[in-house]
């Protein structure tokens, strides 16, 4: 029997990154009915930092929660419509209820790698609705495999049905992947997946290591669409995998034509990786910060890169982005005594 | 609770005394300590005793120590209203003096939540190891004491290596302690050793039971537990989803039966002996689903996903209690989970998870 | 004339509590006759017991039985707990200051509402984040009355965040959120919470982002400044490191909170900021109580 491989399809979430939270109602319509067609077995949708996300501080969403995922639950059927949720941003009452009123299938709850312990009670009471739970660790470049394994294992007690690793920052290498994956497979009960970024070009080589050290979900984005240098490419996976004889459910045809369509009417350019996507990636820092760091390096004459560098330093986590401000802040204070010393 | 729930516990209580009142003999006029007495095996005991006096004159009391009463308080007035049954809120790892007419104490002071045991390992590990060796201090001192029965877990055998269908007593495997996972069963052995200890050195009277699974009444459908989540979704009509390949055995104890089981023990289990409580009955969680799915007269799928190979056993043997205390099972696999949904639906939507 | 000390309880014995204790006894309005919680073995009973303090593990049955010795009380347990605690103390009738986010009685903030949150018998502290932000987002509120958004970010240590506040993020999340509405009379706010795992560990800081449409930046800055200021009496370690910033469409400032490291260290800002706020309300309390008292 050929193996199964479970492809999570995280295009209309972390893509969201990629154009600043800007999906609209046309663009969330085709795209689900693409992925539908395709056969993939689930969608996420929403702001890029999940449920409840919106905001200043990471972006503004064009549409609320509640628009986007009623728009895609109209618009699938046997595909799952997932969402991703962050304790910290999303609460139960406010969030949670109401997207599960609308219907959501499969829940990803996530937090910063070695904070599992905050997704307890999202957990249980999403398990309590009877919602497919799946626990996400996020930029887990920044921990060991020994507490990687740790906070799985709370997500597992809590009710999770599967952990994924995040490489939020496009930060593994193959080595890595390999060590870490194949460490929980051993040790725990419920499947490991991988989320792949594509930051220092090792997208596809991390989720193919991923799988051959026992994982079996794969998060991947049409045309790797995602924040900074993007995830792994869907259709690529697809092809790969059926090349490797994984089974994925998902119609190669059908998803090139997604492809197409994702490319013509929702990215606004091919994710490819800039120099910045390096640089990040190579400071082990968030994917989603690239907007925030090129925009305030050109309003304070900055260099980007110093950013990310000093951004890397202070160990930043998903959600921290009123620090690239203070970051920009700082930098530009040594620059100008710098300069004034130069000159004096 | 409605009139409506406390029938159906009632009925539960008379099945339960129909077959074991003379086994309890020794239990009448006695008064009877039970710490962590506000949790799912404590308020089974206090049921059943408010049942034996009402209607078997045993004269029996009930004393009920837990760090929090208020919330059983509000939700089962009709045991604490009643003149047989008194409280005392304290944590038991500061407990002191304990009331001086206790005969019996049954410690069953610990979450089995194993959500809590993972987020908050420390606060576990201090509750079951410190509060065992307080609980047992201050019981020295008592000159009416008769024995304490500690309620450790099944899990303390730790892995089942051997695979034997049926965990008796002695079959020990073992785990790796130094994992998030261990805390509960690690506490757990610690505080046998520590009856053991006290046993040893003070000549306290300690009988252990290890528990293993149980479904029904009193019990959360929130609980983190395989048929605790299927019950719920079946419910719900909602898909059972397993996330391995089904195959594991597990075994469900009636608590109709459980108190029974837990107050012979107390009376007549010998001292430094550990006796398993539990259903022999093992049943693969495949079976358990669909089972479920049948009684509960719905047509929900059951999902299975393969996601791991593990098809261990966790089903105890149970001969000891069979055949040195004369206890038997009344429920079986059918029984349990019949009896467990009619109750569950006799809640309303929102307390089922309470 | 020496000033007789208010005497007060403190309920909940966990890193609050105890951080309280210790505030409480460096006060020269007040002083604690009593530190009541459920574990005589935890780790603030026994920092207690050895400052020579009077304990018991009673809790809230303790503090029924003897009202006689203390005049006003730090509820330092859950919000689950203090929906309990409250009926008990309005029976009573004792001052409660309640630092869980039960959001029982008023809410808080001295630096904007001490003087009509002294009339109240149960006052509430909202939380760490809320009387960090709170202040700044009201302060806002006076230079431009109708605000349509305020967002607040706050980054703490994780090792300062401990298993109540781990379980309890959305309830933060919701009270902040109310109290910043309530203070600031903006249209719509919203909170989250960011726990950083560095090491060493991070010192709490707290980012306000408003909306405003052609924002009078002088006027800003100055209300702030001012609040700022006010705020330091109270809380040593509160600094704007971040001056308010018109920057796209948005006013943007940040502020970090260093402890005063009574009981946990430095880092943990979010707690020292919510006692120093609790501690002000108790010793501007002291000075009216004992003025009625020796009226009478």
């Amino acid at each position: 029997m050929r193996k199964k491989i479970y492809i999570h399809d995280v295009s209309l979430r972390d893509g969201s990154h990629a154009i600043s939270h800007k999906l609209d109602k046309a663009q969330i319509i085709a795209y689900c009915q693409a992925a539908e067609a395709a056969g993939v077995p689930s969608v996420e949708v929403g702001h890029g930092n999940g449920l409840g996300a919106s905001s200043i501080q990471i972006g503004l969403s064009r549409l609320e929660d509640v628009e986007m995922l009623s728009i895609a639950r109209e618009n699938l059927i046997k595909t799952k419509l997932a969402i991703h949720v962050m304790p910290g941003f999303a609460t139960i009452n406010k969030d949670l209820k109401r997207a599960f009123d609308i219907g959501v299938d499969l829940v990803r709850e996530a937090c910063h790698c070695t904070e599992a312990d905050i997704t307890e009670r999202h957990i249980a009471f999403a398990r309590e609705r009877g919602k497919e739970v799946i626990g996400a660790l996020m930029m887990t470049h920044m921990a060991s495999k020994e507490i990687l394994l740790e906070e799985a294992l709370k997500m597992q007690s809590y009710g999770a049905e599967g952990v994924v690793l995040y490489d939020s920052a496009g930060a593994y290498l193959p080595h890595d992947v390999n060590e870490k994956i194949s460490f929980l497979v051993a040790n725990l009960n419920i499947p490991v997946g991988f989320h792949a970024h594509n930051n220092l070009g090792m997208a596809i080589a991390n989720s193919l290591t991923a799988v051959e050290s026992g994982a079996r979900i794969i998060d991947g984005a049409i045309r790797g669409f995602g924040a900074g240098a993007g995830n792994a490419q869907l259709e690529v996976l697809v092809a790969v995998l059926q090349k490797m004889e994984y089974e994925t459910g998902i119609s190669l045809y059908k998803i090139l034509d997604a492809a197409e369509l994702a490319q013509d009417k929702i990215l606004e350019e091919i994710p490819s990786i800039k120099n910045l996507s390096i640089i990040s990636g190579l400071s082990g820092v968030f994917s989603g910060f690239a907007k925030h760091v090129s925009r305030l390096a050109k309003e304070y004459e900055l260099d980007p890169r110093d950013i990310f560098i000093e951004l890397g330093k202070r160990k930043v986590v998903a959600g921290q982005e009123d620090l690239i401000v203070e970051v920009a802040i700082d930098l530009k204070k040594i620059n100008s005594t710098n300069n004034s010393k130069a000159n004096g | 609770m409605d009139k409506k729930q406390i029938g159906f516990l009632k009925k539960d209580c008379a099945d339960a005394a129909s077959w074991s009142l003379r086994l309890l003999d020794e239990l009448k006029n006695q008064k009877l300590l039970i710490a962590g007495g506000t949790g799912f095996m404590g308020s089974w005991i206090a049921e059943f005793i408010a049942f034996l006096n009402d209607n078997h004159q045993f004269n029996t009391s009930v004393v009920i120590l837990s760090r929090n009463t208020d919330s059983f308080k509000d939700e089962k007035k009709h045991l604490a209203t009643r003149s047989d049954i008194q409280f005392i809120s304290r944590d038991i790892r500061n407990i002191n003096e304990l009331p001086p007419d206790i005969s019996y104490i049954i410690h069953a002071a610990a979450s089995p939540d194993n959500r809590n045991h993972v987020s908050n390992p420390i606060e576990t590990i201090a509750t079951i190891t410190k509060g065992t060796d307080n609980l047992i201090d201050s019981a020295f001192k008592l000159l009416n004491l008769k024995k304490i029965l500690y309620l450790s877990s099944g899990q303390v055998y730790g892995k089942n290596p051997i695979q034997k269908e049926l965990i008796s007593e002695s079959d020990f495997g073992s785990f790796d302690c130094n994992k998030i996972t261990a805390i509960y069963p690690e506490a757990k052995r610690l505080a046998e050793a520590t009856c053991c200890a006290y046993s040893s050195q003070y000549k306290i009277p300690i009988v252990i039971a290890r528990p293993f699974s149980f479904i029904g009444p009193y019990q959360s459908l929130s609980k983190p537990w395989a048929i605790n989540n299927f019950i719920n979704d079946a419910l719900n009509n909602k898909t059972i989803r397993i996330i391995g390949n089904g195959e594991p055995i597990r075994s469900y104890m009636y608590p109709a039966d459980l108190v029974v089981w837990i107050l012979k023990i107390l009376i007549s289990g010998k001292i430094n002996t550990a006796y398993n409580i539990g259903s022999p009955f093992g049943i693969s969680l495949k079976d358990v689903a669909e089972k479920i799915v049948h009684i509960a007269q719905t047509n929900v799928n059951i999902d299975i996903k393969f996601n791991n190979n593990d098809s261990s056993h966790y089903v105890p043997n149970i001969t000891l209690c069979e055949n040195d205390l004369g206890l038997k099972i009344n429920y079986d696999v059918e029984d349990t989970i019949r009896r467990s949904i009619a109750w569950f639906k006799l809640l309303p939507e929102a307390s089922i998870l309470e | 004339m020496k000033r007789k000390k208010l005497d007060i309880a403190i309920l909940g014995t966990g890193n609050i509590g105890t951080d309280l204790l210790i505030k409480v006894m460096r006060s020269e309005f007040l002083q604690c006759s009593l530190f009541v919680g459920r574990n005589l073995q935890s780790k603030g009973m026994s920092k207690a017991i050895n400052l020579g303090v009077t304990v018991s593990d009673q809790s809230i049955d303790i503090l029924k039985e003897n009202p006689d010795l203390y005049d006003l009380v730090f509820d330092a347990t859950s919000a689950m707990q203090h929906f309990r605690h409250a009926k008990v103390f309005k029976e009573l009738g004792k001052t409660v200051i309640d630092l869980t986010p039960a959001k029982v009685g008023i809410l808080c903030v001295p630096s904007v509402n001490l003087a009509e949150c002294l009339k109240e018998k149960n006052i509430n502290t909202i939380t760490c984040g809320g009387q960090a932000s709170i202040p700044l987002a009201y302060a806002l509120g006076t230079v431009h009355p109708d605000i349509d958004y305020i967002e607040v970010v706050s980054a703490i240590a994780s090792k300062s965040a401990g298993p109540g506040t781990r379980v309890n993020l959305d309830e933060y999340i919701e009270t902040t959120e109310k109290g910043i509405q309530m203070f600031s009379k903006c249209k719509k706010s919203k909170v989250m919470l960011i726990l950083n795992p560095a090491d060493p560990c991070i010192d709490m800081q707290t980012t306000i982002q408003a909306t405003i449409k052609d924002p009078d930046m002088k006027s800003i800055i100055q209300a702030v400044n001012k609040m700022v200021a006010t705020i330091q009496r109270y809380v040593p370690g509160y600094k704007l490191i971040v001056p308010p910033t018109f920057e796209g469409n948005r006013v943007i400032m940040t502020v970090r909170i260093k402890g005063l490291g009574d009981y946990l260290p430095s880092y943990a800002g979010n707690l020292d900021i919510i006692n120093c706020a609790a501690i002000t309300i108790a010793e501007e309390y002291s000075k009216i109580f004992t003025l009625t008292k020796s009226e009478k």
